[in-house]
C-alpha cells in the first residue's frame, strides 16, 4: 500500500457503504420499473392517437372539401355579374 | 488536418497509457474505499443505524460543529446520489425516460 500518493485508503463505515449499494440497487429497481410503467403508457397512449388519427383526418377532409365548395361559390357570385 | 487525423492513433495511445496509471491507483482506493459491505460487517451497519436513530431521537444531531454538519451532510448527499446513478442505469437513459 506505501505506492499510493494520496495515503492509505480511508476506511469508510460500513453503514456508509451500505446506504451506498442499497440505494443504488433501489435507483436501479425503481428507474426499471418506471422505465417499464411509462413506456406501457406511452405505447397504449400512442395506439389510441393513431386510431383517432384515421377519424380526426376524414373529418379534416370533409371540412375542407366543405369550406373549398363554399369558396368557389363566392367566387363565382363575385365574378358574374350582377345585372 | 489530414496530419491531426494521422495524429489521432497516437495521440489515443498516449492519452490511454498515462491514463492506466492513474486508473490503477483509482482501483486500489476504489477496491477499500467502494467496496460493497460484506455480511461480517451487518453488526456495524446494525449498530450506525440505531446512532442515527438514536441521534434523531434525542436530537443529538443539533449538537454538532458546523463543520461536522457540513460533512455529515455531504456524505448524505453522496450516499443520496447513487440513487440517482442507480436510476440512470435503471432507465437506461441518461435525461428523462427514453419511451
Amino acid at each position: 500500500m506505501s505506492d499510493l500518493p494520496y495515503g492509505p485508503p480511508v476506511r469508510v463505515s460500513p453503514f456508509i457503504r451500505f446506504g451506498r449499494w442499497s440505494l443504488l440497487t433501489v435507483g436501479i429497481a425503481y428507474g426499471a420499473f418506471h422505465q417499464n410503467r411509462l413506456s406501457k403508457k406511452e405505447a397504449l397512449f400512442r395506439e389510441k392517437e393513431a386510431k383517432e388519427k384515421v377519424i380526426r383526418d376524414e373529418k379534416l377532409k370533409a371540412e375542407k372539401a366543405i369550406a373549398a365548395a363554399a369558396e368557389l361559390k363566392a367566387l363565382e357570385e363575385l365574378s358574374t355579374p350582377k345585372k | 488536418m489530414a496530419s491531426a487525423v494521422g495524429k489521432l492513433p497516437s495521440l489515443v495511445n498516449t492519452a490511454i497509457a498515462q491514463a492506466r496509471p492513474k486508473f490503477g491507483i483509482f482501483m486500489k482506493y476504489a477496491k477499500v474505499e467502494l467496496a460493497p459491505p460484506k455480511l461480517s460487517e451487518i453488526p456495524q451497519i446494525k449498530a450506525g443505524f440505531a446512532k442515527l436513530l438514536t441521534s434523531a431521537k434525542t436530537g443529538a444531531w443539533k449538537n454538532q460543529t458546523v463543520k461536522q454538519a457540513t460533512l455529515n451532510v455531504l456524505v448524505g448527499a453522496e450516499v443520496l446520489f447513487w440513487f440517482y446513478i442507480g436510476e440512470c442505469i435503471g432507465k437506461r437513459h441518461i435525461v428523462g425516460y427514453n419511451v
